[in-house]
């Protein structure tokens, strides 16, 4: 209908613009509310109600409609009320909580994920939206066919047919449905009715060790929540010492009496499981946690863990390096600075055998395994005499040569003219031809690989650098000579 | 019979006062650090400093000096050698991690390269922390130096923060670990320092008939040396030469450039470094 034949039939009609993308973060927001039950909740990719073994539909009323959400709560009810009770009352809870924030939402709790899509959305009594274990097949009978999930074509076909409740498709002989609509009728039928199985996807990780402290009160001071963080942390830690494995990722969420959430994470650079080192790092961040009006439930989990290697507590691997890393609270102190610099700024330097220069020294991060004892002196022993600068990408510079294959008597560089009185070299360093190029092509095999020539000068000054001249010298058609220089390092 | 004072033979008061403070704040420092310190393996310079070296727990500044011709430095390439030499010396003598805090220059970055470095110390040893600002430089920094297993930090960074070197300076006297300033750039002095060098790349020494480029020389200016010898000098002065081969800092003779007595005291310094090769 149009907006004009609505107001046509209804004057005093209330409009407002759509707003998808305000729709989508409304629906994500209540997602992560709803971790709050389970944290294997998906939005329903159909836009419809929801389901599945513990699952329930919320029509974001009002404007927008269809929004669904899938909840997996399977292992979560019995922290309501145990067996069918607890499950009822995580729905009650659910709704109840939901409707205290003013939406309108329809929940229904199956077996499996298709039949509480059904529920939610076709069943015409309130006390039908509860199905009960192993019900489905009896509660599906009388819903209409629409709660299939199936494309409106199939539908349209099925009413032409009579087949109008989903109970009159359970007699009919499947190798003819199936020709007749393909695999998809039957898929759904299946998975409604638990039958086939069905994966519901995460929204978010679902980490195997996570922990959950729920306030009577809510709280909001600063020393309450690390308070409470230190708590869960410890029950955290308790689990990973059963599991024998440490974490790398601790995530901590804070769910806001206004329904809102947030979140910090922290990271460590090897399997921690030490509850006060832990707790330090949690220190630097939950400065940037906001309680809001405060804070009624805060769960913390393990997104990414790592096979406990023991080496906190035990002797130390071979090497001089692992055990100062280890031992002595280096590690710990990397993990600090990569938490306020970020990771990638924290590095340690490996080397690597390669003829150019950019490419031997390679950062890595602090988990990784350092260099060998003396790897860095032989490698450095085996070049010529290195800048103790290096520029990260070659500066062109402009030269002035007398003798083409002659290091230059003047370069200039950044203004600067600098005459060179002493000069070293060349030395030659090919480009390494087994290496496939940057564009990913491989150099054919008659190519000759780019040379460059390096030479170490000094000038007037006694300012040492490192040049290069990019290939032999050469004359191009015009006469002048194509070989370009650059300037690429600064000599102690 | 006229009577001399004995207030005429002795130095003035002022002096003596000054060796009194001296003396009391040197005895403070070093029963704070609880630390002998390291010598920089130069006898010349290790007699003016306190404890025959440089102290540990201490902070200590380095900064590029203008070059012979008063020009601006065009790099600080031979600063970040001599800091490197002190890393190298500090590494000698603990165990531990060699903390390296930067803040990148922008688009003509250069930074430290550990082929070279290898020359002073493992760079294996180093944990390189890169920052965006000047306050995230002077907080790993001052973390680093809290931090049992580091053996020595360098700082490299333009800026100039007072509170920010006090509070370096006491976290190293409480720790014990060496702090490094590394600056490329002349900078108005800090109190908070023990020792301040400037150091300038100087001409090297091609072989003779040769234009080849020597073996690195620095001039090397000792512009602050608390609780240190006092010099004759203003400031003192030195010009070293790094030798690649035996991987040791001499000082250069200079005195009487250029005469026979120079000449003479050259060619011992050449046969103390590379004594056999000129024998032969």
């Amino acid at each position: 209908m149009r907006l004009a034949d609505a107001r046509a039939l209804l004057p005093d009609l209330v409009t407002a613009p759509g707003e998808p993308q305000a729709d989508q973060r409304l629906i994500e927001a209540i997602a992560d509310w709803c971790d709050r039950y389970t944290p294997w909740v998906t939005i329903d990719p159909l836009g419809g109600a929801l389901a599945e073994e513990g699952a329930e539909a919320c029509s974001a009323g009002g404007f927008g409609g269809d929004a669904g959400l899938l909840l997996d709560v399977t292992g979560c009810a019995h922290l309501f009320g145990q067996n069918e009770a607890g499950e009822r009352a995580l729905l009650a809870d659910l709704v109840g909580r939901l409707a205290r924030h003013d939406f309108t939402c329809r929940a229904a709790m199956a077996d499996t994920a298709g039949a509480a899509w059904a529920l939610a959305r076709y069943a015409e009594r309130q006390a039908d939206l509860f199905c009960p274990r192993h019900g489905q097949r009896d509660a599906l009978a009388s819903l209409p066919v629409e709660g299939l999930r199936l494309e409106a074509p199939i539908l349209e076909t099925f009413v032409k047919l009579g087949l109008r409740r989903i109970g009159d498709l359970y007699p009919l002989p499947r190798a003819p449905l199936a020709r007749r609509f393909g695999d998809l009728p039957l898929t759904r039928l299946d998975q409604a009715l638990g039958a086939r199985n069905e994966v519901l996807e995460p929204r978010r990780t679902v980490p195997a060790f996570r922990t959950r402290l729920a306030f009577v009160e809510p709280i909001g001071r600063p020393e309450d929540i690390a308070a409470a963080t230190s708590r869960l942390l410890a029950a955290l830690c308790r689990q990973f010492e059963q599991a024998g494995v440490g974490a790398r990722k601790l995530e901590i969420a804070l769910y806001r009496v206004d329904g809102s959430v947030d979140r910090t994470a922290i990271g460590t650079s090897r399997p921690n499981r030490d509850n006060p080192k832990l707790m330090k790092l949690f220190e630097e961040k939950l400065g940037e946690l906001d309680p809001g009006f405060g804070v009624e439930l805060m769960i913390l989990a393990a997104p990414e863990v790592e096979a406990w290697s023991g080496t906190q507590d035990a002797l130390p691997e071979a090497g001089a390096l692992a055990l100062s890393l280890g031992s002595d609270g280096t590690i710990d102190l990397a993990d600090r600075l990569a938490l306020r610099l970020g990771a990638e700024n924290v590095v340690r330097l490996l080397p690597r055998d390669s003829h150019l220069p950019e490419r031997v020294q390679v950062t890595a991060s602090v988990s990784s395994k350092p260099a060998a004892d003396g790897a860095w002196r032989r490698l450095a022993g085996l070049k010529g005499a290195r800048p103790t600068r290096l520029l990260q990408r070659p500066e062109p510079v402009e030269v002035t040569l007398f003798v083409p294959d002659d290091p230059p008597s003047v370069f200039h560089w950044r203004r600067h003219a600098h005459r060179i009185v002493r000069a070293d070299g060349p030395e030659r360093i090919a480009d390494e031809w087994w290496r496939p190029r940057p564009d990913g092509s491989r150099p054919p095999a008659n190519d000759v690989p780019p040379v460059r020539d390096y030479y170490r000068v000094e000038d007037d000054d006694g300012g040492r650098f490192w040049l290069f001249r990019d290939g032999p010298y050469k004359l191009a058609a015009n006469g002048q000579p194509t070989a370009r220089w650059f300037l690429h390092g600064f000599c102690a | 019979m006229p009577v001399i004072s004995p207030s005429a033979f002795a130095p003035p008061v002022s002096a003596v006062l000054r060796e009194k403070v001296r003396r009391l704040e040197r005895a403070n420092s070093v029963r704070q650090v609880g630390k002998a310190a390291v010598p920089t393996g130069l006898p010349a310079i290790d007699a003016l400093l306190p404890e025959g070296g440089l102290l540990t727990g201490a902070l200590h500044e380095i900064e590029a000096g203008a070059a012979p011709s008063g020009r601006v430095a065009a790099h600080d390439g031979a600063a970040l050698g001599f800091a490197a030499h002190l890393m190298g010396r500090f590494a000698a003598v603990a165990p531990g991690t060699l903390l390296w805090c930067r803040r990148p220059s922008g688009v003509f970055d250069a930074p430290p390269y550990a082929a070279a470095l290898a020359a002073w110390f493992d760079p294996a040893r180093l944990l390189v922390v890169t920052a965006r600002r000047d306050e995230d430089v002077f907080w790993a920094m001052e973390e680093g130096l809290r931090c049992p297993g580091i053996a020595a930090v360098l700082g490299e960074t333009r800026a100039t923060d007072a509170t920010a070197g006090r509070r370096l300076s006491l976290a190293a006297e409480k720790s014990g670990v060496p702090a490094l300033l590394l600056r490329p750039q002349p900078a108005p002095p800090q109190s908070v320092c023990v020792t301040r060098w400037r150091i300038a790349s100087a001409p090297s020494r091609s072989t003779p008939g040769l234009h080849d480029v020597g073996a690195p020389r620095w001039r090397l200016d000792l512009r602050r040396n608390r609780f240190g010898a006092p010099s004759i000098a203003e400031t003192p002065s030195w010009l070293v030469e790094w030798n690649d081969e035996t991987h040791c800092l001499a000082v250069v003779p200079e005195t009487l450039h250029g005469s026979v007595g120079a000449r003479f005291e050259e060619s011992l310094f050449e046969e103390r470094l590379v004594g056999p090769r000129l024998a032969s």
